[in-house]
């Protein structure tokens, strides 16, 4: 055990933070356009698709060295890039499952963000059951004929293209008959609509598909294997960005500490109530624990080896972190916590927010009950931990023991 | 970077695992909680043979020269077999607290016997308000020729009845002091407190006017509040290594038994209800593991922030152990309740350890303290 980083990552993290300072931008960003000036001069930087293979314009960089990145982004306070699901899902997938004409067509256009990506997965029956998704693609000689509706499809609005999964084989068991499609979004019989979510926002899209189009060349690995690659795709979901996060985290609780120097209760400051400095202390071990594991995490990124299921716990273990920070949080800042305007300045959380957008701590509180029901919700990660970890038997369901979808 | 045991440390695991399974089963461990001393000097033997009681200690001592991250090792493991005996009051207590503030004499004198398995030690910090700040202590020291007159009421002592020597803090016109007892010293009275955990004793030790020589004082007179502040941090860390391990048995014990264990025509596992607590289990288990390797390599590395890290290893698995062996009785049901089933020894160590090297509330003072002063 040695958790020092290496000469090689200190003198590294100092050149990514030099640039940083050189190139963050000094104006809000606001528009789209904004967010792909950025974008770009990340990528320019090498900044983004940092671990891809260099044949497909990636950096070939070490799993420490993406965290880093990600890491000093956080810090800086850096605004998202904008093609995020592009760099963190989509292209890894197509490396992964895609054949060398989708890689050469896709994959530089995803690093430029000259093509904006969504995934197609969740329907509004089909969720945590994702398996039990009715979108059919019906093969039509030359291409597939896709019909369905998608929902809480991140980005759609702005997206180019689709990841999807649709029903190829209604004959199989439900996991067996699913395939793997790249979309084009930009076509007749694709409408998206933006979802208002609790927040107030729309980050999130329905999309409607009547009778669009998927040419044969966008199918993603053999059909009814789309299950299998939905697999590894949901893995890109966790890994790297877990120091990010953490620092993000860090940052968040430094304003609450602060707020709680500034608010009084019973004529002193909030911060000398015991019943705070508990909270306080409580969250602050939380983040800290989490901050170990993404450091476990990465090395066995470092080492070559996959986190597989191990990738659940990580996810469960933030994603419910997030929900007990947040609702602590609240619980200190009292009435203030829940304002989304006029709250005043010292009692404002001014950094990202999950999705990276300027927030509120009512906003973060918000959000914190979508990341335990997102990408896999608690109770199907804890399903994945209990069978696939401590090798627990799995349950009699109807769905696995007939052959119907 | 390298969050992974080495090969050395694996290697350290699995031998101190296979010796514990051969001469720490729970026979031994319910045999010991009706000897009269508690413990087995045979096992304590053999112990010095394997090289663990001088594990951490200068290889100038008689030591292997091994860190914090090695000692959480063994004491994991020692967790895991509820190994009854006074290895942590010994090693720990005693002999990284001479390490930390042992005048050269006492270093020469007691860590080869300690190492070698000649002396039993042991150090008493807590005394009758049950406060862990060493700042607290009220015994007293006051200055009788070339020597002292100790004075106080110290309450769990560990292993108090079979050591060789005692840490004493106590407050002296100096400051804080610490002090090595004879514990057959007159004046020195013990009395033996028993508590759930079948696998460890403690004594409430009283001192009336105890007279010790100028050679019994450690470091420097009113030098002793750093020495005991970083004694009373690697002491929390290794009993949160202690706890893992008795809640990694818990959570093997449920796994394994919700596999096979049958109710409504299927084994309990495959509920989701039971699934669920266990992946619960697990991930506190993980992070609990993480909390735990992360403080023992920074108190050794000497890293920035190894103080606090060492109050976020206590007070996350003061609650982590909790949470773990208490489901581990609620997956077991009816079973997990009986006296024959080993459960409960691993459960009770945990449980009383919680409170011990500081409390969840204290440390988690301790972070906040840290979290508005770091920025």
């Amino acid at each position: 055990m040695d958790l020092n980083y290496t000469p090689e990552d200190i003198a590294f993290r100092k050149q990514v933070r030099a640039w940083l300072e050189e190139n963050l931008p000094r104006k809000e960003i606001r528009t789209l356009d904004d967010r792909l000036g950025w974008h770009r001069k990340l990528y320019e930087a090498g900044y983004l698709g940092m671990g891809w293979p260099k044949e497909y314009g990636g950096g070939g960089a070490r799993p420490m060295e993406q965290a880093i990145v990600a890491d000093e982004l956080a810090r800086s306070k850096a605004p998202a890039p904008a093609n995020s699901l592009g760099i963190g899902i989509v292209g890894p997938t197509v490396i992964v499952h895609g054949t060398d004409a989708q890689k050469k067509r896709y994959l530089k256009k995803i690093l430029t963000a000259e093509e904006l990506w969504c995934q197609l997965y969740s329907e509004p029956n089909a969720g945590s059951d994702l398996a039990a998704l009715k979108t059919s693609a019906v093969d039509q000689g030359d291409h597939f004929l896709v019909n369905g509706q998608k929902i809480w499809t991140s980005g759609g609005k702005v997206a180019h293209w689709g990841l999807l999964l649709a029903r190829t084989d209604t004959k199989v068991p439900k996991h067996k008959g699913i395939s793997c499609f790249l979309m084009n979004m930009r076509q007749p019989g694709v409408d998206v609509r933006p979802l208002k979510q609790i927040t107030g926002s729309s980050e999130f899209c329905e999309v409607f598909m009547t009778n669009a189009r998927v040419e044969k060349s966008d199918q993603m690995g053999k059909l009814g294997e789309g299950w299998a690659i939905a697999q590894t795709t949901l893995g890109y979901e966790r890994g790297g960005r877990a120091l990010a996060r953490v620092t993000n985290y860090a940052s968040q609780h430094s304003r609450l500490v602060e707020a709680a120097k500034k608010m009084r209760r019973h004529g002193k400051p909030l911060i000398e109530d015991p019943l705070v400095r508990q909270k306080i202390g409580r969250i602050w071990a939380d983040i800290e624990v989490e901050r170990y594991q993404a450091l476990r995490t990465l090395t066995q990124l470092e080492r070559g080896e996959h986190p597989g299921a191990g990738g659940s716990l990580t996810k469960l273990s933030y994603s419910e972190l997030e929900k007990r920070y947040m609702e602590l949080a609240l619980e200190i800042l009292g009435p203030y916590g829940q304002l989304t305007e006029g709250a005043p300045k010292e009692f404002q959380l001014e950094i990202d927010t999950a999705v990276g957008e300027q927030g509120s701590w009512a906003y973060a509180y918000l959000w914190s009950r979508a990341g335990t029901i997102y990408a896999g919700s608690s109770e199907i990660q804890k399903n994945v931990i209990g069978e696939r970890i401590l090798g627990l038997p799995k349950e009699t369901r109807a769905d696995r023991v007939g052959g119907k979808a | 970077m390298n969050f992974s045991f080495s090969d050395d440390q694996v290697l350290l695991k699995n031998s101190v695992r296979a010796a514990l399974e051969e001469h720490c089963k729970s026979a031994h461990v319910r045999a010991m909680a009706d000897d009269a001393k508690g413990y087995s000097d045979d096992l304590w033997g053999e112990m010095g043979k394997l090289g663990w009681l001088g594990l951490p200690f200068p290889e100038e001592h008689g030591g292997a020269g091994l860190g914090l991250v090695e000692l959480a090792i063994l004491l994991e493991e020692m967790g895991r077999a509820a190994y009854p005996g006074p290895f942590f009051s010994t090693v720990v207590l005693g002999g990284l607290g001479l390490t930390l503030g042992g005048t050269p004499a006492q270093k020469d004198k007691w860590l080869p016997a300690i190492a070698s398995g000649r002396a039993r030690m042991t150090a008493a910090l807590l005394e009758e308000h049950l406060d862990w700040d060493p700042a607290s202590t009220t015994a007293s020291a006051t200055k009788s020729g070339s020597g002292w007159i100790l004075s106080g009421v110290k309450r769990f002592v560990p292993w108090a009845h079979v050591a060789d020597a005692i840490l004493v803090p106590a407050r002296s016109a100096e400051g804080l002091s610490l002090f090595l007892l004879d514990p057959k010293s007159v004046g020195v009275t013990l009395s033996p407190m028993k508590g759930i955990d079948l696998s460890n004793r403690w004594s409430e030790m009283r001192l009336d006017k105890v007279a010790v020589g100028a050679e019994a004082i450690m470091s420097q007179p009113g030098g002793a509040a750093t020495v005991l502040e970083s004694l009373l941090r690697r002491a929390a860390v290794c009993a949160s290594a202690d706890m893992l391990g008795a809640a990694r048995r818990c959570l093997d014990m449920s796994v394994e038994y919700v596999k096979v264990r049958e109710q409504f025509g299927q084994p309990i596992g495959s509920f989701q209800a039971i699934r669920h607590r266990c992946a619960e289990m697990l991930l506190e288990a993980e992070n609990a593991h993480a909390a735990v390797y992360y403080a023992a390599w920074a108190l050794t590395a000497g890293a920035e922030d190894a103080a606090v890290a060492s109050s976020i290893c206590k007070s996350y698995v003061n609650e982590a152990a909790r949470r773990v062996c208490g489901d581990s009785i609620q997956v077991h049901g009816g079973i997990g309740f009986t006296w024959e089933y080993d459960l409960h020894l691993y459960m009770k160590r945990a449980k009383a350890l919680e409170p011990l090297y500081g409390d969840t509330e204290y440390h988690r003072e301790l972070i906040t303290r840290h979290a508005i002063s770091a920025r």
